[in-house]
């Protein structure tokens, strides 16, 4: 549908509604929303002076399931929430993945580390121009702290086992209080949006906030101190968000921000026809693109161009089943996990593995082979001294050997690898069925392995099942998965580290450590999480990811790139490596042509 | 009356039947929803038990059968997890979605079968009939799979068509008659692909029938009337063979909610047939009853409408019936 | 005047094609699982008599590719390497027909590799995915349709001979299998029944799960065949003599279902390959690297692939020559059973 359709269409309507009068907040005649009174303290960006005006319209995965920030667990309604219609304390720059004030413009750390004193910025308003100070910052996180209200933010603020505490110096200042040190610091404030308290102290006192903020909630009851606000939600096909006139940020020459009249989320499930809108100019952005989609848009730049944004943090791996076989186990699983527990047996599979092919055939070379968790795209936390080994069949046959398997040959001819009972080796690959990439690298692996004498399956399962068995059953042998982190920061990734932690996943919530080696990771990150400042949170965090390398629980493979696409009219489009990769700057970006989808 | 009372029995068993049958298979799944936020770092287990529990998966099945059917008299079909909001709506919007796919390309694909049909048995044997048995032996030969794919190659190859999906994105500042150019743009492959395989099927039927009825001594007794020719055909020879046509027309009713599926995955249209789809993976077990309930409904009613449609049409049927 | 018999003549294409299928192993150059990391997304190569210097060569051949620079999937040919087409080469092993094994192949490029229909994602030859796929498919189709056929034929009999409650019972549940939209039940099945950990355990799966879904229209079949053979002359002349009930299913009403038998073979056939088709399109079908028809398509549901990569569409077309066949069959003996049928009448008045 092109442009040019509408903009007759679009100009007499716009004639029309400027001759009516505007309805609500209307911009003044140089389209910039209204200059900042001398009371409000803004943040100024850096950065390229944009024009105002113009529809931005992204495609979303999946319609966000809500847009309570209480009960948000999905990632596209945290992408909508996070990058556009909240704000936090204390905000991590998705490009240079350093904090920087946001809501607070300036804290102070307590000598002992446990009291953060956050100053706010004055004069502030929410959407819907009421007052913001720190009551509203009290009562937010007397509800995320709240039991009975389940947010899934509760989990996030309970340091050193007790909850953090809040209390109000005056109606600028607050003093966070925590019962350790907590290593990462002002991070923890990312991503927790401030609720308005005039409008959800009420439903809060009744009981009734989780059915307070849904989706049918209409969009004035709605109020946020993001860039954008609700305008309207329409289920099933989109969401429109239009700019706040309250918005506490401007650029350097005082222009209050956002550029932006409006954003349009568009619901799209499938990755590509998210590619399809994006190639006929429906959409004005795209991210999340796998490489091979990457290439199709790259053949043909119309009108847009692709930018390759260099390895994110996702990380893929393979690990196997080193759970304890329980009585439940099955026989055949348990002596499976015999040869799963050998160390040298892991090592020679990871030596086995031909990361190379993986980045170039399922990244088409867009992509970074792996050895441990940390990607280059981690600005400070990658440990140089890790080996990177290239790929060896002799060296993995050698250590096969030395952890006692043989080979014989099989009746048709093929080497096939024993274990010291003269059992053949096999095993079998889970993969989640809708991830194309990953299913891709376990087909590869096993191919690898079958060069070992291993004849190994690929079971693309339905991903829940798939966490259904890792997590609970415990019923699997080997399984591919990935992980990717809202932030760089080790601190994010503590339950995927800790043996008692959720996300351990070879080994879920033990009671206690497994091994001595997972015992000493345990106490390296319970440091790290208290350590004052980066060195030496860094060293701990190096020595984990060198245990890592030596016992590999987790044989890493590969990490993708970050792949954007935007129209050439889009001005300050900087995709980043972290989370939203594309709209974490959605206040500065702005259309270079005054035409770009002007509001009808 | 006692054959419609019959018959509405026997729908009605069917679909508590297939009730029953739905319900029991998809709580043999293992895995939900909330297995997706236990990979969520930042949510505890404690919390994902509480919500679990809020949402009811831990009683027994007998139980949380009883409970959906008495919701289900009520009009409430049930709580999608995955999209969390009420089963109904979402069937709704979509199942209405497929009907405006095959409503459109059923009527089509009578309203060509019908005539090409007849005019193969008129023409038995010669030029005509055989070019249309041709082509329809030749559509046959192609499976749905491959119409559907190959459609889609049409589309994304030309360019002439979208290549999936229901409306463009810039949808809301058109007018209405803007609208309905966009959506029929939009329909045009799915329901070309529709109507191709649905076509050779029917004009087979049809000119089965057609055959078996022109050589009936009534008809040529009436064209010896002098009564016009389309007349006869129409009227009185369509009439005559029009039971197993109107069998085949019930089931086409009752394939209006289910036929699509392929047609509506490939294409990614936002019928029921992708919700389905989805659903089944996902384990989102409400919205799976819900729909297969829903276009089980649909065949059975297209069953008894053909029912009511012979017994209305055919006085040998009346007959018998009533005896 | 209709040819009585013309169904030999389908039956014999039919043999020829599931022949070549079964010999997948000679015909197809290479193993379907062998990858070539080197060569991913290979379009098919051109076969040549002559060169690029305008020489004719007595022996077919065709060039060597490399990567064009920069690129990642952009090949070109690399005119100066040469590599003749050899004829009954010894390749990878096989088991011809899955008993004996083999090593000779058709034909292939022992120092390189020859891609006659270009290669998939992984590199490997979509000629030998092709053909070694349609074992599996056709295999589903035909074990599907015994399977269903013997229970249709078990069910249909039993109630069309016993009647009485034992008929409306079983009629009732077919019904109630006919009712549900048969594509969505094999759907709900499938994604329910745990996925199994080889690919030979879900190929069984997968046929089971098929048959158990269409029973229902030929026990009807069966049933209707068998009310009516009950009721003849003949059989109640036996049954006078005292003849046992299985005495009288086995040589008198049985023998009349075959025709039915057959022809809903012919129809159910290609339905339930399609249906394989269908299940491993969907995903939900025997796994990597075991190539099916169905699998082999799944890939166009990628945009990219779709748009970059025509070669990848040919497996479609693998099945039309099959259905052509098994169609023509279907209704070569269902012209023959009406004839047979008219023929029958015909002798009897004049008798």
């Amino acid at each position: 549908m092109s442009m040019a359709r509408l903009s007759t269409f679009g100009r007499w309507l716009s004639c029309s509604l400027l001759l009516a009068g505007a309805g609500i907040a209307s911009p003044p005649a140089d389209g910039f929303p209204p200059q900042a009174s001398s009371s409000e303290e803004l943040l100024t960006l850096p950065g390229e002076i944009g024009k105002p005006g113009g529809r931005l319209i992204v495609s979303l995965r999946a319609e966000p399931k809500t847009l309570n920030p209480l009960t948000a667990a999905d990632a596209p309604s945290q992408e909508v929430i996070l990058g556009a219609m909240q704000a936090d304390l204390v905000h991590i720059n998705r490009a240079t993945q350093l904090t920087e004030p946001a809501l607070a413009k300036s804290w102070r750390v307590s000598p002992d580390g446990l009291q953060y004193t956050l100053t706010l910025r004055k004069g502030l308003r929410f959407s819907d121009g009421q007052p913001f100070d720190a009551n509203d910052l009290l009562f937010t996180f007397r509800v995320y702290l709240d039991e009975n209200v389940h947010a899934t933010q509760r989990d996030q603020l309970i340091v050193g086992g007790k909850p953090i505490t809040v209390r109000k110096l005056d109606e600028q200042t607050v003093v966070f209080q925590l019962a350790k040190t907590y290593g990462a610091g002002e991070r923890l404030f990312d991503g927790l949006a401030i609720l308005p308290r005039h409008l959800l102290e009420k439903p809060y006192s009744e009981g009734k906030l989780a059915q307070t903020w849904t989706l049918a909630t209409p969009a004035n009851q709605w109020a946020g101190l993001g860039p954008f606000r609700l305008k309207e939600y329409v289920p099933g096909q989109k969401l429109v968000l239009e700019r706040n006139p309250y918005y506490w940020k401007k650029d350097t020459k005082g222009n209050r921000l956002p550029y932006l009249d409006e954003v349009v989320f568009l619901f799209v499930s499938n990755a590509d026809a998210q590619v399809l809108r994006f190639q006929s100019g429906e959409t004005d952005l795209i991210s999340r693109l796998g490489a091979e989609n990457f290439s199709v848009l790259s053949r043909q730049q119309k009108g847009y161009s692709m930018s390759d944004a260099g390895p994110g943090l996702e990380y893929n791996f393979l690990f196997f089943n080193l759970n304890e076989p329980g009585e439940k186990t099955s026989p055949d699983l348990a002596r499976k996990m015999k040869w799963f527990h050998e160390t040298k047996f892991r090592q020679a599979i990871s030596q086995a593995i031909d990361r190379e092919a993986i980045v170039r055939l399922v990244y088409q070379g867009r992509g970074a082979a792996l050895w441990g968790p940390v990607t280059p795209g981690n600005h400070r936390w990658g440990d140089a001294s890790i080996p990177h080994p290239p790929r060896s069949l002799e060296k993995a046959r050698a250590l096969l050997k030395e952890a006692g398997f043989t080979w014989t040959t099989a009746p048709d001819g093929r080497p096939t690898l024993v274990d010291s009972d003269s059992k053949p080796v096999e095993f079998s690959i889970l993969t989640s069925s809708t991830n194309a990439d990953r299913t891709k690298m376990a087909t590869l692996i096993q191919d690898d392995l079958k060069q070992l004498g291993i004849p190994a399956q690929v079971v693309p399962t339905e991903f829940r099942s798939l966490l259904d068995r890792v997590t609970q059953t415990r019923e699997y042998e080997a399984c591919v998965l990935g992980l990717v982190s809202f932030d760089a920061d080790p601190t994010a990734e503590t339950n995927v580290w800790l043996s008692s932690g959720g996300r351990h996943l070879w080994n879920p919530s033990q009671a206690h450590p497994a091994t001595a080696w997972e015992a000493e990771i345990d106490k390296l990150m319970e440091q790290q999480l208290v350590a004052p400042s980066f060195e030496p949170r860094k060293k701990l965090f190096d020595r984990v990811q060198e245990i890592l390398a030596e016992n590999q629980p987790m044989i890493f493979l590969a990490s993708p790139d970050i792949l954007a696409g935007a129209k050439n009219s889009i001005g300050n489009f900087h995709p980043a490596v972290l989370e939203p990769y594309v709209l974490w700057n959605v206040e500065q970006l702005y259309f270079k042509d005054a035409s770009g989808n002007a509001r009808p | 009356m006692r054959y419609f009372l019959r018959r509405l029995m026997h729908g009605t068993f069917l679909l508590v039947g297939v009730s029953i049958l739905t319900f029991l298979f998809s709580t043999l799944a293992p895995g939900n929803y909330f297995d997706e936020m236990r990979l969520n770092p930042q949510i505890s287990p404690e919390t994902v038990a509480a919500l679990r529990a809020q949402y009811q998966l831990d009683r027994p099945l007998p139980a949380r059968y009883g409970r959906w059917v008495n919701a289900l008299l009520h009009g409430d079909m049930g709580f999608s997890f995955a999209y969390n909001s009420p089963v109904a709506p979402l069937l709704w919007v979509r199942a209405r979605n497929t009907l405006l796919l095959t409503v459109t390309a059923t009527l089509i694909a009578w309203a060509l079968a019908l005539p090409l049909g007849i005019w193969s048995a008129t023409t038995l044997g010669r030029l005509p009939d055989r070019a249309i048995s041709g082509a329809t032996a030749a559509l046959l030969v192609i499976p749905d799979l491959v119409l559907a794919i190959g459609v889609l190659i049409l589309a994304v190859r030309s360019g002439w068509f979208p290549a999936g999906g229901m409306t463009s994105a810039a949808v809301e500042g058109l007018s209405p008659v803007q609208r309905l150019r966009d959506l029929a743009w939009h329909m045009e492959l799915p329901v070309l692909a529709l109507v191709l395989s649905a076509l050779p099927i029917l004009v087979r039927h049809v000119r089965a029938a057609m055959a078996e009825v022109l050589d009936a001594p009534f008809l040529r007794a009436a064209a010896s009337h002098g009564i016009p020719r389309r007349t006869l055909l129409y009227w009185y020879a369509l009439r005559a063979a029009a039971n197993p046509l109107i069998s085949l027309f019930g089931f086409s009713v009752g394939a209006l909610l289910s036929g699509s599926l392929l047609v509506e995955v490939v294409m990614s249209w936002p019928g029921l047939g992708p919700l389905l789809l989805e659903a089944i993976l996902a384990r989102d077990l409400y919205v799976v009853i819900g729909g297969v309930l829903c276009s089980t409904v649909f065949l059975v009613t297209g069953n008894f409408f053909a029912d009511v449609l012979i017994y209305w049409a055919d006085p040998r049927i009346r007959g018998r019936a009533d005896a | 005047m209709m040819h009585r018999g013309g169904w030999k003549r389908w039956l014999i294409a039919l043999a020829v094609l599931h022949g070549i299928i079964g010999c997948a192993g000679f015909f197809a150059p290479y193993d379907p699982a062998e990858q070539d990391r080197e060569r991913p997304y290979l379009p098919p190569m051109k076969i040549r008599m002559v060169d690029t210097a305008g020489h004719f060569h007595f022996r077919p051949f065709f060039y060597g590719v490399h990567l064009g620079d920069g690129t990642f999937d952009q090949f070109e040919e690399s005119t100066d390497q040469v590599v003749p087409l050899q004829f009954l080469v010894s390749g990878a092993r096989y088991r011809l027909l899955g008993l004996m094994p083999c090593q000779k192949h058709l034909f292939g490029a022992p120092a390189s590799r020859i891609y006659l229909l270009g290669s998939d994602a992984y590199g490997r030859d979509q000629l030998s995915r092709i053909l070694y796929g349609g074992q599996i498919s056709l295999l589903s189709g035909l074990l599907g349709a015994g399977l269903t056929l013997f229970f249709g034929l078990l069910i249909g009999a039993a109630a069309g001979f016993f009647g009485g409650w034992k008929d409306g019972l079983l009629m009732r549940v077919a019904e109630l299998f006919m009712a549900l939209p048969w594509l969505y039940l094999l759907l709900a099945l499938r994604a329910f029944l745990p996925l199994s950990v080889s690919p030979l355990r879900a190929f069984f799966l997968i046929i089971v799960v098929i048959g158990a879904v269409g029973w229902a229209r030929p026990a009807r079949l069966v049933r209707g065949v068998v009310l009516s053979a009950k009721e003849r002359d003949y059989v109640r002349a036996a049954r006078g003599f005292g003849a046992k009930n299985g005495y009288l299913l086995r040589r008198h009403i049985l023998p009349e279902t075959s025709s039915v038998i057959l022809t809903q073979a012919a129809i159910l056939v290609p339905q339930f390959v399609l249906a394989e088709m269908t299940l491993s399109f969907l995903g939900l079908g025997v796994p990597e690297p075991v190539p099916t028809w169905g699998s082999l398509l799944a890939s166009l549901q990628q945009y990219s692939v779709l748009v970059s990569y025509w070669w990848m569409y040919l497996p479609a077309l693998a099945i039309v020559p099959f259905f052509l066949g098994y169609l023509g069959l279907a209704s070569a003996l269902q012209q023959d059973a009406s004839t047979g049928k008219i023929e029958k009448a015909a002798s009897g008045v004049r008798q």
